[in-house]
């Protein structure tokens, strides 16, 4: 139970299947748990359940938040209550005296690199002399109760020169430098075919895009423990720990081999969950100390810290002949980083090489840039930048098709791309891009039933709500978009895996952490596949494994997965290698199915424990990528492993009179190569769409003067059951991707890119109002009511 | 510490003083009283409750705790007792007096939502059932909804626009009674050792609707809400609009002006116009334009609310409407 998958899964199993829904039928084909306790359906297109899944429902499954060791110290962190100020004076001598604090520590205290970041090490630990967004650290404390290091920790006294914060990012390339590297983070101008392209039709548009928070079911904690020989251990739910102890253990002066990041169990993550700062300086307090450090964060503090969705201001112009064929796309894209770099780069080039979207454009000029700003921060949240462009280029699609008086299906069907065609970088896209196919499902797919005028569940509002049927109207919209898989850009991909079996169990060992994404899940299908054992388990992570990488855009499902796989048959060549050297044959005509070896023709016939004569066998592999390239100084280079589509009809009522938005109905067709564990499948959908559809309604962290106003969950409202509609998988496109492990393509990142557009599509068709803004503010949705 | 430091699952708090580290600069000593120790009673009855907390003036007391407890548990508040308000049977019911219901201070809002109390109160059956998710209104109370005064409270308009009166129960047995309106106002508040301990409603036997706008679907406070009952017994139609402002608004003119064009002895109904013209009355007198200096403060055009507030205007009226309209269908 992590993510949101939970509230949708809830909300969908109410509506019900519809008419040829996908994994409906998939559920049915293939069943969970099958009667026969002895040989549960496993291997590969199986929906294997979650081995955790049981843990986590009844609550026993233990998180960060939950750990406890002898001695242990609770930490507070004292952070800025201003988004920009000059820093006269920290005074801890107050906290220190107090009874029960056994360590404060500020910026002097930093043994090592003063400051970290993952592609730029431009963040101090604690703001030293400046503070660049309101929550930036300043100092921490530890002590014997979490009360008393609260206490403490308001009680370091800090002198402030308040600064007017630069909160506009349009301001942010004229105003005075907000850090020592400059305010420009980056700038990509795309420059592709020819720029004096003319078409007969032009339609301009300006979006904006709020910010939304990954708001991670569990928010950040994490427990530091001193080690003997001078190290320290941390036990955090980090997404991507091998990059987190070396940040770490740069900014402590330690070697990485006396940093040990354990991986404890994730509450959740929707793009990167843990904030390294928390764990150098719980890492410095154990040091410190002596003791066990360990903090918990509060909602506010997340809502603080962590990095958010870019807030971005798109604005764009189409042109198209008279058929409604793109001839020109021209584009500026301002990514509002907040004021550190961290992942702004990346998700910069993304919204470059994708604002375009899956069409066919022979013509784009895009400039993007990422500023700092003094908001909060902005970083790595699932389908960064491609999820911003989406909502623009969905918008300027429906503008077009309006003024050329064409169905918005039709005009999207005239310019989808296909595999061969190019992007905007100049890279082919080789891979299957099945575009069409995922339009025509959706727009195919029949419509729901109007509302029955009794059933006030179905009106925006909810049941005894104030919706009234008279003033409700229907919209139906559509959403197309694209979203890379794997780091871009030659970051190098790579993930390492060892695969043990002993007896009639395997064991994987892979860094690759499970977030809820399902990686374990899928490891052991593998394996299973492979070695026909169906006991599989999968040790738990650590940074003494070799490293697998971030959890983020996919990657696990490919290059862990395949380190898995490569590792399983490795193994498997080991294990059948004696026995077809015995029997005379190649080990191909030898198969593994239930913990059995069989040969083709029957001859042979025995048991994988028997075959193993009671060794152990073990292999260790790796999985790479092609490599990528940057993007160069025009915006054109193969940045991209691969890519995946996906195509979203949202059917929408809006109560015209007071701008509340139901959605009623995502009907989803997505590329998704093969698909590996169908239950597994449906609910990473399912999880996506409903973060898309928060997006596009109510998600929206809210700053004034780059203050978060109120960071809790009450004012940042997340999508719950009654706001998820009936989704309906309509179609999963299994066009095998011939460079990736079993031709599997990640399946998160898709939905969340292109639902909002979807949703504000299908607003804008209910209402006729330009939709140009994320997420949809009542007064948007609300139509002008005269003098009534 | 050695390197293979258990590291277990535990959900409690433990401090590093019972772990054997008292050789620590202070000596063991900490700031802070362990998390369960304070003190906590659990009265049996009303005046039992009022003398707890006279005895202990520090102590807080505590019902369903969904406002309390949270800002306890986020460090905000350490009340240094409690007084449990749950064992007092007395104030968990309802009983009649006078041709009025004297609501316990204790009632929580899932009980509130019950059909037998919606038959009674029908716009504070409403108010409860829209009030947040299951968990909270199972613990929730009327009492605490109208001590922690919240403006988003959703109880609040439907008490205003009854004109319900509160039942303050005092040290050595006394009892005196508010206009709900004087509490929320500030111009009469609670004195030491005081409880709320009865809501008095009178029971108009006649349609009563509650209607809130919200920013989603699922449970959320209240953008602006509305109450509107009729009360045929004294021919008027009363309001109150919630959440717009610190406490409930009541737009007395246009009650007045909607109370005199309802034929209250005839079909009791009113033409789309009428219903619009008055949504527009009390959104008006709710959400005034502003006045020139507040314009020239805004950086607004004189006379011109930001849009934003334009759109609140527009929720207002709209609910004043359909809450008016429902009530007379």
């Amino acid at each position: 139970m992590t993510e949101m998958g939970g509230m949708a899964g809830s909300a969908a199993t109410g509506g019900g299947t519809g008419p040829g829904d996908v994994t409906g039928a998939l559920a049915a084909a293939a069943p969970v748990v099958s009667a026969a306790a002895t040989a549960r359906p496993h291997g590969l297109g199986v929906s294997v359940p979650a081995a955790d899944a049981d843990a986590k429902t009844q609550g026993t499954f233990p998180y960060a938040a939950d750990l406890w060791a002898e001695g242990l110290l609770w930490a507070a962190v004292l952070r800025a209550p201003h988004p920009r100020a000059r820093i006269l004076a920290v005074d801890t001598s107050a906290a220190a005296a107090m009874p029960g604090v056994h360590a404060v520590v500020t910026h002097a205290d930093v043994p090592g690199a003063g400051t970290h970041g993952r592609t730029v090490a431009d963040r101090p630990v604690f703001a030293s002399d400046t503070v660049r967004h309101h929550g930036e650290p300043i100092a921490a404390v530890a002590a014997d109760h979490p009360d008393t290091a609260r206490l403490a920790a308001a009680a370091v006294a800090v002198e402030y020169e308040v600064l007017d914060p630069v909160t506009d990012p349009e301001a942010a390339f004229s105003a005075e430098p907000l850090h020592p590297d400059g305010n420009l983070v980056r700038h990509i101008p795309l420059r592709f075919g020819d720029p004096e392209a003319q078409g007969e039709v032009v339609v301009e548009g300006l979006y904006r895009i709020g910010r939304q928070d990954p708001a991670p079911i569990g928010a950040e904690a994490a427990l530091a423990v001193p080690r003997p020989d001078g190290g320290v251990e941390i036990y955090t739910a980090s997404t991507d720990p091998h990059t987190d102890r070396d940040l770490v253990a740069a900014c402590l002066g330690l070697p990485q081999e006396r940093v040990k990041v354990v991986v404890t169990g994730v509450p959740g993550a929707m793009g990167d969950r843990e904030d390294p700062a928390l764990q150098i300086a719980l890492g410095l307090l154990a040091l410190r100390t002596g003791h066990p450090v360990k903090l918990a964060a509060t909602r506010e503090e997340s809502f603080l810290a962590h990095g958010h969705r870019h807030p971005t201001l798109l604005r764009y112009r189409h042109h198209a002949d008279a058929e409604g064929k793109l001839v020109k796309v021209e584009a500026q894209i301002l990514l509002d980083a907040g004021a550190y770099a961290d992942s702004s780069a990346e998700a910069l080039a993304a919204a470059v090489a994708f604002a375009c979207g899956p069409y066919v454009v022979p013509n784009a000029f895009v400039e993007g840039w990422a500023v700092r700003t003094n908001n909060p921060p902005s970083g790595h949240v699932r389908g960064e930048g491609a999820m911003q462009v989406c909502a623009a280029y969905e918008g300027q699609m429906d503008k077009l098709a309006a003024k050329l008086g064409l169905d918005p299906a039709e005009l999207r069907m005239r310019n989808v791309m296909a595999t061969g065609d190019l992007l905007p970088t100049g890279q082919t896209v080789t891979c299957p891009a099945p575009v069409a196919e995922l339009l025509r499902a959706v727009r195919d797919y029949p419509l729901p039933e109007p509302a029955a005028p009794e059933d006030d569940w179905a009106l925006p509002g909810g049941p005894d709500g104030a919706g009234e049927p008279g003033a409700v109207r229907r919209g139906v919209g559509y959403g197309v978009g694209m979203v890379h898989m794997l780091g871009a850009e030659g970051a190098d991909e790579v993930s390492t895996a060892t695969v043990k079996v002993s007896g009639q169990v395997a064991t994987v060992i892979c860094a690759a952490v499970e977030t809820g994404q399902g990686f374990t899940t899928l490891a052991r299908q593998i394996v299973q596949e492979v070695l026909g054992v169906e006991e599989v388990h999968v040790a738990p992570v650590d940074t003494d494994q070799p490293p697998s990488g971030p959890a983020a855009h996919g990657r696990h499902t490919w290059v862990s997965g395949g380190a898995v796989e490569r590792a399983a048959r490795m193994v498997r060549t080991q294990l059948l290698q004696p026995l077809a050297h015995q029997f005379g044959m190649s080990t191909e005509l030898l198969s593994i199915a239930d913990g059995k070896i069989t040969s083709y023709d029957g001859v042979l016939s025995t048991t994988v424990a028997e075959a193993l004569e009671g060794k152990e066998l073990w292999a260790t592999a790796q999985c790479r990528p092609h490599p990528t390239e940057p993007l160069d100084e025009s915006g054109q280079g193969d940045a991209f492993v691969g890519m995946s589509f996906c195509a979203v009809r949202a059917v929408v009522d809006v109560d015209v009179e007071l701008g509340s938005v139901r959605v009623v109905e995502m009907a989803v067709a997505q590329d998704v190569g093969r698909v590996l564990n169908p239950a597994q499948a449906r609910t990473r959908i399912e999880a996506g769409i409903t973060q898309g559809i928060g997006a596009a309604l109510t998600e929206n962290l809210r700053t004034h003067a780059g203050h978060i106003r109120r960071p809790d969950l009450t004012a940042y409202a997340l999508p719950t059951a009654l706001d998820t509609p009936d989704i309906h998988i309509v179609k999963l496109v299994e066009e095998r991707d011939v460079v990736a492990p079993f031709g599997a393509k990640a399946l998160s990142a898709a939905p969340v890119v292109t639902s909002p557009a979807a949703v504000a599509s299908a607003v804008r068709a209910a209402t006729g109002r330009p939709v140009n803004r994320l997420p949809i503010r009542p007064q948007t949705a609300a139509m002008a009511v005269q003098g009534s | 510490m050695c390197q293979s430091c258990q590291v277990r699952a535990d959900s409690t708090y433990r401090t590093a003083g019972t772990a054997g580290t008292t050789g620590e600069g202070a000596a063991g000593l900490t700031t802070h009283a362990p998390q369960a120790a304070h003190t906590v009673t659990l009265p049996g009855s009303l005046d039992e409750a009022v003398a707890a907390l006279s005895a202990m003036p520090t102590a807080v007391p505590v019902a369903g705790g969904t406002d309390l407890m949270a800002a306890v548990n986020a460090g905000l508040l350490r009340p240094a007792g409690l007084v449990g308000l749950g064992r007092i049977n007395e104030i968990r019911g309802w009983q009649y007096q006078d041709g009025a219901a004297l609501l316990g201070a204790g009632l929580t809002h899932a009980r509130m939502g019950r059909p037998d109390f919606a038959a009674l109160i029908p716009a504070l059956a409403a108010a409860a059932r829209a009030a947040g998710p299951p968990q909270i209104r199972n613990a929730g109370t009327l009492g605490g909804n109208i001590a922690s005064a919240q403006p988003t409270g959703d109880a609040l308009p439907v008490l205003a626009a009854l004109e319900a009166s509160l039942v303050i129960a005092g040290p050595g047995g006394t009892r005196r009674e508010i206009p709900i309106g004087r509490l929320l106002a500030g111009l009469d508040m609670l004195r030491p050792g005081e409880l709320i301990g009865y809501v008095r409603v009178p029971l108009l036997h006649a349609p009563q609707t509650f209607l809130k706008a919200t920013a989603r679907t699922g449970p959320s406070r209240a953008v602006a809400s509305v109450a509107v009952v009729l009360d045929p017994a004294r021919r008027s139609v009363r309001c109150a609009v919630g959440a717009v402002a610190p406490m409930p608004l009541r737009p007395f003119d246009a009650e007045r002006w909607v109370s005199s064009v309802v034929d209250w002895d005839g079909e009791r109904t009113l033409p789309p116009d009428v219903l619009a013209a008055f949504g527009d009355y009390v959104a008006a007198a709710c959400i005034p334009d502003p006045t020139p200096a507040q314009s020239a403060l805004d950086g607004t055009e004189p006379g011109t609310l930001p849009p934003a507030v334009l759109h609140l205007r527009r929720t207002v009226a709209t609910l004043a409407r359909r809450a008016l309209g429902r009530a007379l269908a």
